[in-house]
């Protein structure tokens, strides 16, 4: 039998009455860029800690390659691990931090140059060598600890959050770094960070954490197009949610009214609804339309906003019921719209589901 | 703030003023015994009426006065390196520690600093005696070491204290084993702490006189007992040339503090 190359069994970590993770169970395959997300304490970082060694779970276990890591301390267990603050050694220059693991392996001096020279290439900081930590910008520093985790080949690499002290440029700038060495490198990477859009950018699959469990795990257009919880959809991209009376499924095909009184057809229905049910409808800002078209069902709103923001509109609307709505359409290129006015916005039903209210 | 320095306007002046008072007041007895030991009058008249080197050629001719000065130098530094290795244990103890009784232990260990020494002498004085310590180097050291214990806790702890554990946790995760990583990581980087540990160890002990009285035996002086020994004999001013000795040590381990705490900070 062959066994998963990373797996998470029923991972438990109570910190006294107060559990961190309730029941984690995830396989990684090799190679694979996956991503803890979630919001601060969903227990993420808690999951990556203990497969760092550096919290022992209450219960559960973590297997590599079928063989258990528990018992292994941390700085035998081979990983690599970025850390969310800047962890490069003050005292040491750039070269003789990614040397460090390298030295502490009494690996031969010849083979250290060589390595620290390929690494140090790998995130593009050659010329820096010479230099002490202190004399590095933050994107530069958890650039050499990146090069630091990767120097002696771990079959794993953890990274916590390692972009979250940096700015908004220079975070992207270095996403892309990340995603070409994962590439380059093929390294399997457990990636923690509480932004979505990190997480969608880099990731191969996505894990979503929400008060110490999986909420959902998939690729990002899983959890966007198909998210399986109200949680998921709220918390990957931006999302409205309208009250609505679940009416009945037939044939797969879900009815719903609407506050205002409007019947809708089609929506994708997460479970089992009874009739009569109160449910919400969730449909993304960017699944509205300003035009009919054939499959799509209408909303009455009255638009209260519009901003342009380039490439897309921002429309802030009301429904009857007095609750605001976000839309936001493509930009037409001739479109002139006054406001405020009454009027009808479109969404194609297949592209809103309907969960438990 | 209502007094700001920038805008206190002429009572700047007078606050210069003051304080140059207050600093006079403090430093001048050391200047009058700098300057005395170089001059010429055998009873210590002031202003003197020449300068000459004698007391100094006097003080190093002389075999007690070395022995003492020697004595000091040992036990200040052997006082320094039991200081620093106990004060670095205890500092981890108190700053990564999560054990009951911690903010005890913090006190006792900082209780030498604001116990009357004369209280501390007399009760280690007695409690050695019955050891049979007394008049020993070795009992010299302990004594001293307890005294010096605050001052290597205190810069020791508050360097641990601003190093980022993580920083360690990066290096075992590197491979390296916890007891190398803080060898190897955690003690380079804290080393301004220690540094500064080992010079306020090494004066606490260099010129300690209270206790090192009741410790000293005929023929174990450090160089303050010596000083206060021959004051009471003879005033000579050999006493003035080893005194200035002994401030010329001591500020020249400050300004080396000063200056290494200067170099670390950029």
């Amino acid at each position: 039998m062959t066994h998963p190359f990373l797996s998470i069994r029923n991972l438990r970590k109570a910190f006294g009455a107060i559990v961190a993770v309730h029941d984690v169970t995830l396989d990684i395959p090799r190679g694979e860029f996956l991503t803890f997300l979630g919001p601060s304490g969903s227990g993420k970082s808690t999951t990556l800690y203990a497969i760092a060694g550096f919290q022992d779970p209450t219960s559960g276990d973590v297997l590599l390659e079928g063989k258990s890591l528990l018992a292994v301390p941390s700085h035998k267990r081979n990983i690599g691990m970025v850390f969310q603050r800047y962890t490069l050694f003050p005292h040491l220059t750039v070269a003789e931090n990614v040397a460090f693991p390298l030295r502490v392996r009494r690996r031969p001096d010849a083979d250290v140059k060589k390595k620290v020279a390929d690494m140090l290439a790998l995130v593009r900081l050659e010329s820096f060598a010479g230099r002490l930590p202190g004399a590095l910008s933050g994107g530069q520093q958890q650039r050499v600890a990146l090069a630091r985790a990767l120097a002696y080949d771990p079959p794993i690499l953890l990274m916590d959050e390692p972009l979250s002290a940096l700015d908004k440029k220079l975070r992207e700038e270095i996403q892309g770094e990340i995603r070409r060495i994962h590439r380059q490198t093929g390294v399997t990477i457990l990636y923690v960070t509480h932004d979505q859009e990190e997480a969608l950018h880099l990731s191969d699959r996505i894990a979503l954490f929400k008060d110490g469990r999986i909420e959902q795990t998939g690729t990002g257009e899983d959890l966007y197009l198909r998210p399986a919880t109200d949680f998921v959809a709220g918390f990957i991209g931006n999302s409205n949610f309208l009250a609505a009376e679940h009416l009945g499924t037939t044939n797969g095909t879900t009815t719903i009214r609407m506050t205002d009184g409007s019947v809708i057809s089609g929506v994708r229905a997460n479970g089992t609804f009874g009739k009569g049910q109160k449910t919400r409808l969730m449909i993304r800002p960017e699944a509205f339309s300003m035009e009919r078209s054939p499959a799509s069902a209408e909303l009455n709103v009255e638009i209260v906003d519009i901003a342009f923001y380039g490439e897309r509109r921002r429309i802030v609307a009301r429904i009857a019921a007095g609750q605001e709505v976000d839309i936001r359409p493509t930009s037409a290129m001739q479109s002139q719209d006054v406001w405020p006015c009454s009027r009808q916005v479109f969404f194609d039903p297949a592209a809103a589901f309907l969960f438990p209210a | 703030m209502l007094l700001d320095y920038d805008r206190m306007g002429w009572l700047r002046v007078a606050l210069l003023g003051f304080t140059a008072l207050v600093a006079g007041f403090l430093l001048l007895p050391v200047v009058f015994i700098v300057l005395l030991s170089f001059g010429s009058s055998r009873w210590l008249a002031f202003p003197p009426p020449g300068w000459t080197l004698k007391w100094y050629q006097e003080l190093f001719a002389d075999p007690a006065w070395l022995n003492a000065a020697l004595t000091s130098a040992r036990i200040a530094t052997m006082t320094a390196i039991l200081a620093v290795a106990i004060g670095l244990l205890a500092s981890f103890a108190l700053v990564r520690g999560r054990f009951a009784g911690r903010e005890i232990l913090r006190g006792l260990l900082l209780t030498p600093m604001v116990l009357p020494v004369v209280v501390f002498a007399i009760a280690i004085y007695a409690f050695f005696l019955r050891l049979g310590l007394g008049g020993t180097t070795i009992g010299f050291v302990i004594a001293h070491t307890v005294l010096a214990l605050p001052f290597a806790i205190i810069p020791i702890a508050t360097a641990l204290e601003g190093f980022d554990k993580s920083i360690e946790d990066a290096a075992i995760v590197c491979g390296a084993s916890p007891l190398e990583a803080r060898l190897r990581i955690t003690l380079p980087s804290i080393r301004i702490g220690i540094f500064s540990a080992a010079i306020f160890s090494f004066l606490a002990s260099w010129d300690e006189v209270v206790v090192a009285i009741f410790m000293a035996s005929p023929s174990l002086q450090t160089l303050p007992v010596k000083i206060w020994g021959s004051l009471r004999s003879d005033l000579s001013p050999v006493i003035a040339a080893a005194s200035s000795l002994l401030v010329g040590l001591t500020l020249a381990l400050m300004v080396m503090t000063a200056l290494l705490h200067r170099k670390f900070r950029t």
